[in-house]
């Protein structure tokens, strides 16, 4: 029953560290800020596997408790939190040897979106039940 | 004009080797020196320190320090708060860009020196005394600095601390 859902967290994780990585270099690309102490490929993967596992036990146990409205609830409250997680990224205090921490917040809060994106986009291929 | 002359020459001997050796006793700052401030939060460091520095150990009486940190290098890791710290409401950097402390007088202290003199903050002088150490050719010192004497952000004297450590380390060369 959870193997469904393990496989569609362990995919939506893939597909947002993946997005997350190529803003990743696009952002070094553009502006050379070099924040990779704290946000790096290694970090962008761990974090992007490990919020998609813990939304998978969410959703497993939304979906099983409410059934069909689980899932409205789930979808809503992974917007939510991705939405109120904007605040880490800005309110993070850095290493005071990191350059331009000004510029942290671009590159990390749109990265809070990217497991709810993936997840979200990812979601049709495994099924209603 | 010959009786005169090597007398003169002999004054000017005198004066400009004089100007070498006050010359000798000025220590340029090394870049790796660091302004940090610690209050809880925030915290953090300036980056941009300047002036002159004419210390001699030897000689407290002409020892002087006329140095100045430029509050736009403040840097808290956070960008939100760098730019708060420089806004209007905190040191208002547009209208008091830069903190000054020039000393007055440098002495022996029980250990190390202590340097008294005026700092200027956020258009506001106070007599203060830092105790420093000298070794290695790296000045080390520390002091308590409460921005409400400063007239920084008095309107809200619970956001965030009202003292702060500042600890200065500035390795110098000759």
């Amino acid at each position: 029953m959870y193997k469904r859902v393990f496989f569609h967290a362990l995919l939506s994780g893939a597909l947002a560290a993946i997005a997350g990585i190529v803003y990743y270099r696009i952002y070094f690309f553009a502006t050379e800020a070099d924040f990779s102490k704290v946000l790096n490929p290694f970090s962008i993967t761990g974090m992007s596997v490990f919020v998609c596992m813990i939304a998978s036990f969410i959703y497993f146990g939304l979906v099983k408790w409410l059934n069909e409205k689980g899932e409205i609830i789930f979808n809503f409250l992974f917007s939510v939190i991705s939405f109120a997680c904007v605040m880490v990224p800005i309110s993070l205090s850095l290493p005071l040897d990191i350059k331009f921490p000004e510029l942290f917040p671009g590159l990390a809060v749109p990265m809070v979106f990217f497991p709810a994106l993936a997840w979200m986009t990812v979601r049709p291929l495994f099924g209603r039940k | 004009m010959k009786k005169i002359f090597y007398p003169l020459a002999g004054l000017a001997l005198i004066v400009t080797s004089a100007f070498t050796v006050i010359a000798a006793q000025d220590w340029k700052i090394a870049d790796t020196y660091s302004v940090k401030f610690e209050g809880g939060d925030p915290s953090g460091e300036f980056r941009g320190l300047q002036g002159t520095i004419n210390f001699d150990p030897a000689d407290l009486a002409s020892s002087k320090f006329v140095t100045s940190i430029d509050i736009n290098t403040i840097n808290t890791g956070n960008g939100m708060k760098n730019t708060h710290a420089k806004s209007p409401k905190w040191f208002d950097a547009e209208k008091y860009p830069l903190i000054k402390f020039t000393s007055s007088s440098i002495s022996k202290a029980a250990s190390g020196y202590e340097a008294k003199g005026i700092l200027e903050m956020h258009g506001v002088q106070k007599e203060i005394t830092i105790p420093f150490t000298f070794d290695n050719n790296t000045f080390a010192g520390s002091i308590e600095v409460n921005r409400m004497e400063y007239n920084v952000n008095t309107a809200e004297p619970d956001h965030g601390a009202q003292k702060f450590k500042v600890s200065i380390s500035v390795p110098v060369t000759k």
